[in-house]
């Protein structure tokens, strides 16, 4: 085949499209569902724009609320995708590289939300360009921030090019180049480390805080990324499952279990040993986490949601250790949901609300996203959703096709 | 004020959000039929109204386009200065100087606060407010006393929302704003350089360069920055009108602010407004490097101490004890 | 770094060749982790080099030339060359004469006969003298000149002019007084840069009651509102 690269893009493209407009009514109810959530964030972002942050529950003293915290977790969930890429690449793992592309579609799902949930965080949105390189003022390296801007842009980039690569020539029925797209998933691997390493530098950098100037917090987010990533990444294999023809092999389901519970359990090692220090001789840097346990001067507004967070650890990590159902997804999904929720209450406000208060002077403030916030997020979490979707249905249709076709082949 | 002007400015009564409001209709109408690069113009720059419309349209479409202050020219800095002077009087009517002074050599400011003698009238606190056009509708105040009883040291136990007579017996009062570090965590924080540390030791905000990502909040660990969360609202009569580019010039939502030593004041060797409010004399501002300067002078010769020393910001903010 | 990738990327590796391949990643990781510690390191570096700000006051010893600072002084009006100097030379404080009413003191209290509740309603009769401890409380005569009433007088017996007043205050408060001529009490009026005026202590001090007054602040803290 010498016809020139773009010639081939075209039917991709508008096959692409096709397969996305096509589906049954589930699908499409599905997809209705997921716009009008996403007019609905835009329409609480537009109230957001106009009035300014002023429309969320965010003060000077809880000065990174809702979005932040949503941010923080969803890095994670994009870096844990490593966790299928690193086997199925590097070990040679055939049956998570079946997988493969799901996670790396999650990811970038993932991080979509997490650039999102930066951008509408901003005060000054229009401003945003005076953070890019070269037209504006990029303060890299010392501000972490650039360093997590550059992190979480190249991983997407890293993400979006392999999968793409590959899909593209499935697409035209062709064996993709190793020696084209493998340095690319090796550095993807230590992208992966880094994006979340930096994102939790962000916080571990400042000693202003002390709750989270804490050398634990980096190992700490990967424990947890590693835990929750594969956790979200199990339910949409499950889903997928259940809802396409794309059949997944149940010891993928094993294989993602194990490293499930391998890394909840260094978590929750890490979590204890972090209590232990916080609260074996508390000092004035615990007030924090006495905030955040057992509520400080009267404001207990996390103290239901982390102890809840703690409870669904601990249930989905022994769920999954001894594994009842022996990979039975009527276990493992719930288990699995479970988990992610109490990762994301543990990692998202409960990390970044007691960061803030009690605030340096020592006030302490009770904070609730409002209403702008809540549908903001949930917007964003529907573009997220939704750019998984139409990502992974070609890509599925066209890595069936591929497996038939080179099955037939053989 | 000519007519043709006052034409303008009369749909909008005193208030700045209906004024906000009522342009932004009538920009909608206008523009309707207009070019989408206009319309995008609209949207950079917010609504403008009347006559003057294409002038102020001009100098906003400028204005968001223009460099960060730190690396435009002398020249650059003035024609900014300029424009917003324009702006000011076609958007409000009002007649403010913006300065652009720099920094003067051999100069680095310092403070020290005397613990022993504030007690708690908050004047201070009342003149930042006015000398520096803060928010009204928040509240929002630079400085903040807090009442320590005595066995206490820090702010951090003390009662920073008092309200009623003071001084109260077997208490004292400390003043908190911001210190100016010399190694300041927030400048090493912002994303896009938009706050940085001026050669007389002043940390600065370039208020329109700030994207309001608030990371130098974070970094803080003074609880010296404040956000502009909705539009601020200062009263037209109220408006200090001599004012500075990095200082008190009127800011928008979105935008980090921070107490500057009162720079458009401090940069013509003025005091700050809180150290010429202060009744009791606690306040002590002056140049570091002048070894006959009165904060030299409380440097050598009292027990001075710094707030979380501990955290190597290097503050250039003293307590002192008589 | 490339060639190890590239081995390392054969696709053909048998699995038992894992040890050998762990073993290249961990020198790239190690590779990785010092570019980024030596990126961080100097980052960090390039602000620790700038000297402290303590070291910076100390080492400057030149006076600053006032006239760097393109201001016109408005000097307040009414001000005397204070009898003592400061480090900095000489300067100037607030006059007290121009701002009691009914100076000259001698206009009453002089050979002429004064009715005695006229004297309680027009000068100081309400004056509440709270100054001194309680078991040494002071009298009028502490301060004031008994001979000549436009005069304070010191305890040595030394005749003082009102604008001067700091001289009779320093007797007790040498502490205070030493701490006002070099700048860690009172305060100075307007301006940091250029001529030195400063307040004299009777501009803020009651003189017979020289404690600041209970009041209400003027205005009160909300620092999470907006």
């Amino acid at each position: 085949m010498n016809k020139s690269p773009f010639k081939d893009i075209v039917p991709f493209v508008k096959d692409t499209i096709a397969w996305n407009l096509s589906g049954g009514p589930r699908y499409q109810i599905f997809l209705c569902v997921l716009a009008a959530t996403m007019v609905i964030g835009i329409y609480a972002y537009m109230v957001q724009f106009s009035v300014g942050l002023a429309a969320t529950s965010m003060g000077n003293i809880v000065s990174w609320g809702f979005y932040i915290s949503n941010f923080t977790f969803l890095v994670g969930v994009a870096a844990a995708a490593v966790m299928i890429i690193l086997p199925s690449y590097v070990f040679n793992d055939k049956d998570l590289h079946k997988v493969v592309i799901i996670g790396e579609v999650v990811a970038i799902g993932a991080l979509v939300m997490c650039l999102m949930f930066v951008f509408v965080d901003l005060g000054g949105p229009l401003q945003a360009w005076h953070m890019m390189p070269v037209i504006g003022h990029f303060n890299w390296p010392t501000s972490m921030l650039t360093w997590d801007v550059l992190v979480l842009n190249g991983y997407l980039a890293l993400n979006l090019i392999v999968p793409a690569y590959i899909v593209y020539c499935h697409y035209h029925n062709r064996q993709p180049n190793a020696k084209r797209y493998r340095p690319f998933v090796f550095i993807s691997i230590f992208w992966a480390f880094g994006i979340h390493l930096v994102t939790a530098f962000l916080y571990q950098g400042l000693p202003a805080r002390p709750f989270w100037n804490n050398p634990l917090m980096g190992p700490r987010f990967l424990a947890s990324a590693f835990a929750a990533g594969p956790a979200l990444i199990t339910v949409v294999l499950i889903i997928v499952h259940q809802v396409t023809r794309y059949k997944i092999q149940p010891q993928v389901f094993n294989k993602l279990r194990r490293i499930i519970v391998v890394s909840a359990i260094i978590n929750l090692i890490m979590l204890f040993s972090e209590i232990f220090k916080e609260f074996y001789l508390p000092t004035h840097h615990s007030l924090p986490a006495i905030y955040l346990y057992f509520g400080l001067d009267g404001h207990d507004s996390l103290v239901p949601w982390i102890w809840t967070a703690i409870g669904m650890n601990l249930v989905a990590t022994i769920t999954l250790a001894f594994n009842p159902g022996d990979n039975n997804p009527k276990v493992i999904f719930p288990a699995c949901i479970l988990l992610f929720i109490g990762i994301w209450i543990e990692k998202g406000m409960g990390l970044i609300v007691p960061g803030l208060v009690p605030s340096p002077m020592g006030e302490v403030v009770d904070y609730a996203p409002s209403w702008v916030e809540i549908c903001v997020t949930l917007g964003i979490l529907a573009l997220g959703i939704f750019v998984v979707t139409v990502l992974l249905k070609p890509a599925l249709i066209i890595e069936m096709r591929y497996e038939g076709t080179s099955k037939s082949g053989d | 004020m000519d007519p043709h002007e006052k034409k303008i400015c009369q749909p909008s009564g005193g208030c700045p959000s209906s004024e906000r409001a009522g342009c932004g209709r009538r920009d909608f109408l206008k523009a309707a039929g207009k070019a989408a690069l206009l319309g995008g113009a609209a949207m950079v720059t917010g609504c403008s109204a009347g006559p003057a419309s294409g002038e102020a349209m001009k100098l906003r479409w400028k204005e968001y386009f223009k460099k960060h202050y730190r690396l435009m020219t002398q020249e650059e800095k003035e024609e900014t200065v300029a424009r917003l002077e324009r702006l000011a009087k076609l958007k409000k009517g009002l007649d403010v100087q913006i300065g652009s002074e720099a920094s003067i050599e051999g100069v680095l400011f310092g403070y020290a606060f005397n613990v022993s003698r504030c007690e708690g009238y908050m004047e201070c606190v009342a003149a930042c407010v006015r000398e520096n056009n803060l928010d009204r509708k928040s509240n929002t105040q630079y400085i903040r006393i807090f009442e320590l009883e005595h066995g206490q040291m820090s702010p951090e136990v003390g009662d920073g929302k008092f309200f009623h007579e003071v001084p109260v017996p077997d208490h004292f009062y400390m003043g908190v704003q911001c210190f100016h570090c010399d190694n300041p965590p927030c400048v090493k924080a912002c994303p896009t350089g938009a706050t940085w540390k001026e050669p007389d030791g002043i940390v600065v905000v370039d208020y329109d360069w700030c994207i309001g990502c608030r990371y130098c909040i974070a970094a803080c660990p003074y609880y010296g920055r404040r956000f502009n969360w909705g539009e601020p609202v200062v009263p037209k009569a109220e408006i200090t009108k001599k004012q500075h580019y990095l200082g008190n010039r009127l800011r928008h939502r979105g935008q980090m602010e921070k107490c500057t030593f009162c720079i458009q004041r401090s940069r013509n060797g003025r005091l700050p407004a809180c150290a010429q409010a202060c009744p009791t004399g606690a306040r002590v501002f002056g140049n570091l490097l002048d070894p006959d300067s009165e904060i030299r002078f409380v440097l050598q010769n009292k027990k001075v101490y710094r707030f979380k020393e501990d955290l190597g910001t290097d503050p250039k903010f003293w307590y002192f004890i008589d | 770094m490339y060639r190890i990738f590239s081995r390392a990327c054969l696709k053909d590796i048998p699995t038992t060749n894992g040890a050998v391949m762990k073993k290249t990643f961990t020198i790239v990781d190690l590779l990785v982790l010092l570019a980024a510690v030596l990126v961080l390191g100097y980052s960090s570096m390039a602000f620790s080099g700038e000297p402290g700000v303590t070291e910076k006051y100390k080492n400057a010893k030149v006076p600053f030339d006032a006239a760097a600072v393109d201001v016109i002084q408005d000097l307040p009006k009414n001000t005397v060359t204070v009898r003592q100097r400061y480090r900095g030379g000489l300067f100037r404080t607030e006059t007290r004469k121009d701002k009691i009413a009914r100076f000259k003191c001698s206009q009453c209290h002089n050979d002429k006969p004064v009715t005695v509740h006229q004297a309680a309603e027009i000068a100081h009769g309400r004056v509440v003298l709270d100054h001194g401890s309680t078991e040494k409380p002071l009298d009028c005569y502490t301060c004031h000149d008994r001979e000549d009433r436009d005069q304070l007088v010191t305890e040595g017996g030394q005749r003082v002019d009102m604008d001067h007043s700091y001289q009779l205050c320093g007797q007790c408060h040498f502490r205070q007084k030493k701490d006002w001529v070099g700048g860690a009490h009172g305060k100075r009026i307007g301006y940091w840069a250029g001529a030195r005026v400063v307040k004299t202590c009777a501009s803020c001090h009651d003189p017979h009651s020289p404690h600041f007054k209970k009041r209400w602040p003027v205005t009160y803290s909300s620092p999470n509102a907006k």
